[in-house]
């Protein structure tokens, strides 16, 4: 993937651009928002991460320039202000996702991965139905099964099994399923997210031979059906 | 209804309520200024038909012991002629009552012990009709059983009265409509721009500080009252814009360095093997940084709430209070503690639901560390009387009496939650954001345990 780092903090700049091209993605920096946006706009991107406040041109003006231009290039966008409703006015002027400093690069990959493969993978939002090696859910039905056996589930291990399959194949953070589940934005203290996903890889994994919710240590979890 | 209730307002409105007084004070004034007059003119009106009579009565009584009879009928017939029959009166009658002379076509059917002076109606031609006017009149004996009676015509002087009593009424009742009119109509004023600047006032509160009052091209109060008002709100404006400034580069400048030290940490830990002692020591360093950033999410909240600069929505609290129960139900079960709720549908609040949220798991994640095993916790959502209340309540230690007003203040933690992990800024985070939307907490005693209370 083709990935523009827009960033004026320079120690934080070299260690995102070198673990993204770690993790095997091509990648350009910007100090500051003038080229951050020239760049933005001139090259063919994938992701582009920008910080809130830059130089020259501030990171909301840049994302709303922009899209004022039609580029659809989707936006992560780093802050380090008060959070609360700041992530909202991110959201508004144009961004695709918000992620507050200090951040672990971690959560910061899942999110540029999930954002990256929003609407190409088969289980986009537009599919009633999603599907995973013998998984199957129904999303008009509300019906889950596992190798033709039915699977019972809470209305919220539905909707959790829903998010992970639509980012099957993903890791998938505590906080992305806290933010995509159930709407909130904090951290909080109990490891809660943690006992709802082992109620759900109850429900799925349990009878079956290949298990396909893992943990990801250090990270989140990942639906998938490898190892 | 809502008309109906508008109505009942403007009648309930100072402007109203003032000018009903005023105008009943007038009214009065005008019934006794105008009373006095017709009281003044009755007594000349009356007085002076009154006096004319007392003479003509003494005249005839004098002409009686001097003139025949025959010439005292003459005179009376004279008497008579001379005058219109809106005038002057005379009967004169015989012992049977049967008329000798006069005007009056016959002796008034009146009581005998009435006083001396009597009152009655005779019809009198009006036109072609006749009408029935009011006479007065005094009535003497004459000699040989003959009677006299001596009168004037007093329908005018009655029709005047009339008039003036009717004017007098038309007056007051004019003078109560008028100002009742006028105290509905400046009422209604009033009222209207009293309800713009109360609307106006109420998203403010609602943190709307762009809002301003609306001001009309006018010097009265209540226009120099809003433009005093709008001053002091660019004031506010003013300071609170200033104090998100401090809070966001406050923040900024923290939270870079932070992300630097995380940045410089990670960069560290991919180059050492995983289980190397320098790769553990960074390990601890990523974690401080958790901790410090926690610490410093909860204490950016805090002044968020504290200072209000926190855009604000409509809030459904019966489903953000399902929901976090929802979130902790698992992790309390998985700890062998009860969590049950109540939770009544469709309250609606303003306000900020990320904080909110927050301060309810901060209330959860309290009272899943305090219970003990096989222990409840029960989370209501409850309609009590002034409006919605949230309470937890768990049977753990509870807080003592003396030290729950403590707790409330920033980084206390008691001896008992020395051990445990936490900030110590929970309870001061909900007690924030409680009085970001003007509730008021409430930490009781469950007995066992706490019971903290948030009403709306």
């Amino acid at each position: 993937m083709h990935i523009l780092i827009v960033e004026d903090d320079q120690v934080a700049r070299d260690y995102l651009a070198k673990a993204l091209r770690e993790a095997g993605h091509t990648v350009d920096v910007a100090d500051n928002g003038l080229e951050g946006l020239h760049l933005a706009s001139s090259v063919a991107l994938d992701i582009a991460i920008v910080d809130r406040m830059l130089p020259k041109l501030d990171g909301l003006a840049l994302v709303q320039s922009l899209r004022a231009t039609g580029r659809k290039t989707p936006v992560l966008i780093l802050s380090a202000l008060g959070e609360v409703d700041d992530r909202i006015t991110g959201l508004r002027a144009g961004g695709d996702d918000y992620l507050t400093k200090p951040y672990h690069m971690s959560e910061l990959l899942a999110r540029v991965d999930a954002l990256a493969r929003r609407g190409d993978s088969g289980n986009s939002e537009a599919n009633t139905k999603l599907k995973l090696a013998d998984l199957e859910l129904d999303r008009m039905t509300r019906r889950v099964t596992r190798g033709g056996k039915k699977i019972e589930l809470t209305a919220r291990e539905f909707q959790l099994l829903e998010f992970m399959m639509r980012h099957s194949g993903q890791v998938v953070t505590r906080t992305m399923l806290l933010e995509g589940v159930w709407d909130y934005h904090f951290d909080p203290q109990t490891n809660v997210i943690d006992v709802h996903i082992s109620r759900l890889r109850q429900a799925i994994d349990k009878d079956f031979d290949k298990p396909l919710l893992h943990t990801v240590r250090g990270a989140g979890y990942s639906l998938r059906e490898d190892e | 209804m809502d008309q109906e209730q508008r109505f009942l307002g403007v009648l309930g409105s100072s402007p109203f309520r003032i000018s009903m007084v005023y105008s009943i004070a007038f009214a009065l004034g005008a019934a006794a200024l105008l009373g006095a007059v017709y009281f003044a003119v009755s007594q000349v009106v009356d007085g002076s038909t009154d006096n004319l009579i007392e003479a003509e009565v003494q005249g005839l009584r004098e002409q009686v012991l001097v003139l025949s009879r025959s010439d005292f009928i003459e005179l009376v017939e004279q008497r008579s002629q001379d005058q219109d029959v809106r005038g002057a009166v005379y009967l004169m009658v015989d012992p049977q009552l049967r008329p000798v002379a006069g005007n009056v076509p016959a002796w008034p059917k009146i009581a005998a012990d009435q006083g001396k002076w009597i009152q009655f109606k005779v019809s009198v031609p009006f036109g072609d009709e006749t009408r029935e006017h009011e006479m007065r009149a005094q009535r003497f004996p004459l000699p040989g059983g003959y009677r006299m009676l001596v009168g004037h015509d007093v329908q005018e002087r009655q029709d005047v009265k009339n008039l003036m009593m009717r004017g007098l009424i038309a007056a007051v009742v004019l003078t109560m409509l008028l100002g009742l009119g006028g105290g509905f109509w400046m009422g209604r004023r009033i009222l209207a721009q009293a309800g713009a600047i109360s609307a106006v006032a109420t998203q403010i509160m609602r943190g709307d500080l762009s809002q301003r009052l609306p001001v009309r091209d006018a010097e009265d109060e209540i226009n120099t009252l809003a433009r005093e008002i709008n001053g002091m709100l660019d004031k506010i404006e003013q300071l609170t814009l200033g104090m998100r400034t401090v809070l966001d580069s406050a923040a900024h400048d923290l939270r870079t360095p932070l992300n630097r030290l995380q940045a410089t940490a990670e960069a560290g830990m991919r180059q050492l093997a995983p289980a190397s002692p320098e790769r553990r020591v960074l390990e601890r360093v990523t974690t401080e940084v958790d901790h410090m950033r926690s610490t410093l999410d909860a204490l950016l909240r805090i002044a968020l709430a504290e200072t209000g600069t926190v855009a604000r929505e409509a809030v459904d609290l019966s489903e953000l209070v399902a929901s976090m129960v929802d979130l902790y139900a698992p992790v309390s079960e998985e700890r062998g503690i009860r969590l049950e709720s109540s939770v009544i549908p469709g309250v609606q609040v303003q306000g900020s639901r990320q904080l909110l949220a927050q301060a309810l798991a901060n209330l959860l994640d309290n009272a899943i560390k305090f219970t003990p095993e096989r222990g409840h916790i029960r989370v209501f959502l409850r309609q009590a009387g002034s409006g919605p209340e949230v309470i937890v309540e768990d049977d753990g230690p509870g807080i003592p009496a003396d030290k729950r007003e403590i707790v409330l203040g920033r980084r206390v933690r008691l001896d008992q939650a020395r051990k445990l992990p936490g900030s110590g800024l929970g309870l001061s985070l909900v007690a924030a954001v409680t009085k970001l939307h003007g509730a008021r907490l409430v930490l009781d005693d469950a007995g066992p345990g706490l019971r903290v209370a948030l009403k709306f």
